[in-house]
């Protein structure tokens, strides 16, 4: 039943969005010193508490070493090949609307099926769009402005909400968390800031659109987002990358604060470029996520489709401190061609009665190498708490792998936790079953592959859980199992 | 730590350099090593261990009557402090092609069967050196392709204190023949309740079509440390049976290492733990599905009181080309107090497409409904507790196969729920 051939064609198929932008950029000579860091706050035009801030996470990254548990394998990174900063040519004077934004820059857009003035009027989301290191276009600021929320990039944070930064900034994924999300830290170029007030359910959903472009440059991208009191909160994260050979390195730290009934739901999909059929190429995606439920029945949902980068290392976390806080992740990881990916979560009770749930469906194609690797943590005062975890994989052709390691922490004897994994294949009865209904191979195998992803993609915003579909299908046509 | 080898015997060993090389080569694990992530060893290395004394005629046979299990028939090996002592032990009548022996004489009778298998399965660790460089004894156990054994063959760990913490390392080799069948009951336990470790090495070999059933019962005192690092090879169309009950000691880490090596064999592990105030029990299982056909299940359920510690950490790993491997694993955990705690890690690998691989866990308390029931009928809080555990525990102790094992076992941890009583609100 096995069309290795299929398989082939699959493996070897281009890379759908791999096309280059020219765009003249204003970039950084490649190498990290502390001048640098000096150098991207000052361009930035940061105020000094952002750039000390910065200077101690860079000396604190000088300290550390790179890990090297996960089940990743890659050369060394040479980090003094990297440039860390660059911006599109026009962002001296920030566009005001969209009349203003490069109409390349548009058409890239285009391209990758985001039209953006469509969306503003058909799905009234708003978009803030970032284009390599700065955000070049952002929309709806106004009806948003009228509800209280402040949506804007981080670096026009730092300077119009210097207070909430200072606060915020660093507090769920600290400087010296991790070797990354130090790196980060000290050479962030830029991001999203998100705040919700108190009692405010945002009227949108927010998204935003990232883009690698520049050629060599690491993207360090930083979200920060706090829903006050009873605020809600809907956060879209896509990504697509144009074509390139070397390999290029996305260290994001994404921070999410929820205090007390408040709920922030944050959908990823991320489809960058996995690299050729000899695994040159493609991003390295290190991402550091984390949401901390600081006040009681606070809520962070995430939820995750990753289908692209060559290695993903990414394990959203939720803190639950507060009582009857909920963290939950659902993800669906799609590994092919050379892939790596190391992720999962980590649900860390702290507080009674938290409640926890977490479903990853892992699909893995050709050469593709996929680990969950998750944490669930009751603490000893974590009474009543609950964790429900499912872990399935998908195997597809005899080169590929899937782990599963998970831990589990147990320290309250009235906790319940059940963790179930199990690791199949697409069996020849169900698409022999399929087929006698005259569906053709492929629509089968597409129907059982989305089947079996339905749990996650219920959990996605409808205009994303379209795209993730479109996606899958592409990721895995005519593999057949 | 090398104060517990040295023994006037290892010289016989050509494997005995290697380990003492070994010794000094190897690092002592930290909770930093992913495999001693939960657990610590600072405990046993606060103790100044030496090598165990030779206790063979600390007790006699009265004493020994107080040890065995009524109605269990058996062909009986008794060791004192890792010591053979035929005295105390009774095999009885065995078969033609079956031999049971000290593994000490059978080295150094220059048996060039038992010389070729020793040291030949175990898997690398440095409690694996340690034994080997300092091991004292041990048993022996051949059948021949074809010989089955009818009565289980008992091991009888006893460990007796002396003024200063021992170490006893006692060391099995267990090889069947083809076709070959056997059952073996190993039993640790002490008469007093002196610090000592039992720092254990099995190595079992299964022939084609071999079947093993292998019953083991931790009972050491509540002072004990103990070790077991137990590795297994399965060649095609052998099945093993392994139940591990653990009751016993203070610090306990047991390792289970399984290769296949031949298509179509067959790895049960089935596993009982029960921790109380101040235990740590440590599981690591490491099922290989090296060739294609296998089928492994682990099944470990645990009860925590007082302030009792469970590690369960188990991992299967299907590698390339294993295809049709059939992977089950399970750990069930009953919390029954505050201050416990289980921190369990199954863990699969799989490098293969056309498998069955799953595992579960859970984590829970006896539930209020089945409580509410039972008192509905009349029976008492306390007893209601102790059936409902007993009950989770039974999946267990109903894997062992002779009756009057069964209800020892099923006495011992109605006992040690008792005991625990008073952690049980």
């Amino acid at each position: 039943m096995t069309s290795t051939s299929a398989v082939d064609e699959i493996v070897k198929s281009e890379y759908e969005h791999g096309f280059t932008t020219e765009i003249v950029s204003d970039t950084f000579p490649p190498g990290l010193n502390e001048d640098v860091v000096r150098a991207i706050s000052a361009r930035k035009g940061e105020p000094t508490f952002m750039t000390e801030w910065r200077l101690k996470a860079y000396r604190h990254w000088l300290t550390m070493t790179e890990p090297e548990w996960a089940a990743v394998h890659y050369p060394k990174i040479d980090f003094q090949s990297i440039s860390y900063f660059s911006a599109p040519k026009r962002s001296e004077d920030a566009p005001k609307s969209l009349d203003e934004i490069d109409p390349i820059l548009l058409e890239t857009y285009q391209k990758l099926g985001i039209p953006l003035e469509e969306q503003k009027v058909l799905a009234g989301i708003a978009v803030d769009a970032v284009f390599d290191s700065v955000s070049v276009a952002t929309t709806f600021r106004k009806s948003l402005a009228e509800a209280g929320v402040i949506f804007c990039s981080i670096s026009e944070a730092v300077h119009d909400y210097s207070d909430l930064i200072k606060q915020h900034l660093g507090s769920v994924v600290p400087h010296t968390d991790n070797y990354y999300a130090c790196l980060n830290a000290a050479v962030f170029s830029d991001g999203t800031f998100v705040y919700v007030p108190k009692g405010v359910r945002c009227p949108m959903e927010l998204s935003t659109y990232f883009r690698i472009n520049a050629r060599n440059t690491g993207q360090f991208e930083r979200t920060l987002i706090i829903a006050e009191e009873g605020a809600y909160v809907s956060y879209l994260e896509g990504c697509t990358a144009p074509q390139r050979d070397e390999n290029q390195l996305h260290a994001a730290v994404v921070e999410l604060i929820v205090m007390a009934d408040a709920e922030i739901k944050y959908s990823t999909v991320q489809n960058w470029y996995p690299g050729d059929a000899q695994g040159k190429g493609g991003i390295y995606n290190f991402v550091t996520k984390r949401g901390d439920c600081r006040g009681d029945r606070a809520k962070i949902s995430w939820t995750q489709v990753e289908t692209g980068s060559a290695i993903t290392w990414k394990y959203p976390s939720c803190l639950l401190r507060g009582e009857g806080a909920i963290g939950e992740f659902y993800s669906v990881a799609v590994t092919k061609g050379c892939q790596q990916a190391d992720t999962g979560t980590k649900m860390i009770h702290i507080g009674k009665n938290t409640r926890s749930t977490i479903v990853s469906k892992g699909i893995s194609a050709g050469k593709g190498q996929q680990t969950y690797r998750g944490l669930v943590r009751i603490g000893q005062r974590a009474e009543g708490a609950r964790n429900h975890t499912q872990c399935d994989s998908l195997l597809i052709g005899d080169q590929c792998s899937a782990n599963t390691v998970p831990y589990i922490e147990v320290k309250h004897p009235s906790a319940n936790m059940e963790h179930e994994a199990t690791t199949s294949k697409i069996s020849d009865d169900q698409l022999f079953y399929c087929r006698s209904r005259g569906l053709t191979e492929e629509d089968a195998v597409s129907m059982i592959v989305n089947g079996f992803c339905k749990e996650v993609f219920n959990e996605l915003p409808m205009e994303f859980a379209v795209e993730a579909q479109k996606l899958l299908s592409i990721s895995l046509e005519g593999a057949v199992g | 730590m090398t104060g517990m080898i040295s023994n006037g015997f290892s010289h016989w060993l050509t494997a005995a350099p290697d380990a003492h090389k070994q010794l000094f080569e190897l690092e002592l694990p930290t909770t930093k090593a992913e495999a001693w992530r939960y657990t610590s060893l600072k405990s046993l290395l606060e103790q100044n261990f030496t090598p165990a004394e030779d206790a063979a005629n600390a007790i006699q046979s009265d004493d020994l009557n107080k040890i065995l299990i009524p109605d269990l028939m058996s062909h009986r090996v008794v060791l004192i402090n890792g010591r053979y002592v035929p005295e105390l032990s009774a095999l009885g009548d065995l078969p033609t092609g079956a031999q049971i022996g000290s593994l000490r004489a059978a080295l150094a009778s220059h048996s060039e069967m038992v010389r070729s298998q020793f040291n030949q399965y175990a898997f690398n660790s440095l409690f694996t050196a340690l034994n080997t460089a300092g091991l004292n004894d041990g048993v022996a156990v051949l059948l021949n392709r074809a010989v089955v054994l009818k009565n289980p063959i008992e091991l009888i760990h006893i460990s007796i204190g002396a003024n200063q913490p021992q170490v006893a390392q006692p060391r099995h080799l267990i090889v069947l023949g083809d076709g070959a069948r056997a059952t073996l009951i190993e039993r640790y336990l002490s008469l007093d309740a002196a610090i000592y470790c039992t720092n254990a090495v099995i190595e079992i070999a299964l022939g084609r079509d071999a079947v093993f059933r292998h019953e083991r019962l931790q009972m050491e005192s509540e002072n004990a440390f103990h070790l077991t690092g137990l590795s297994l090879k399965q060649n095609a169309n052998s099945h093993y049976l392994g139940v591990n009950i653990g009751l016993g000691a203070r610090w306990s880490r047991t390792e289970l290492v399984t290769n296949f090596a031949g298509e179509h064999a067959e790895c049960d592990l089935q596993g009982l733990y029960l921790a109380g105030d101040g235990q740590l029990m440590d599981y690591h299982l490491d099922v290989t599905h090296a060739v294609p056909n296998c089928t492994s299940r682990e099944n470990f359920r645990g009860i925590l009181c007082g302030k009792g510690r469970a590690v369960f950490d188990g991992r299967v790993l299907v590698a390339k080309n294993a295809q049709k491997s059939d992977a089950a694993m399970s750990n069930n955990n009953l919390m029954l107090s505050e201050g416990a705690e289980v921190d369990t890690k199954p863990q699969l690998e799989i490098n293969a497409d056309d498998v069955k691989c799953s595992h579960g866990t859970t984590v829970g308390q006896i539930e209020p409904e089945k409580l509410f029931y039972l008192r509905s009928r009349g029976i008492s809080a306390p007893l209601a507790r102790r059936m409902l555990c007993l009950g989770f525990a039974g999946e267990i102790i109903h894997m062992l196969h002779e009756e009057v094992l069964r209800d020892y076992v099923a006495e011992h941890v109605g006992q040690r729920l008792e005991f625990s009583a008073t952690g049980l609100s």
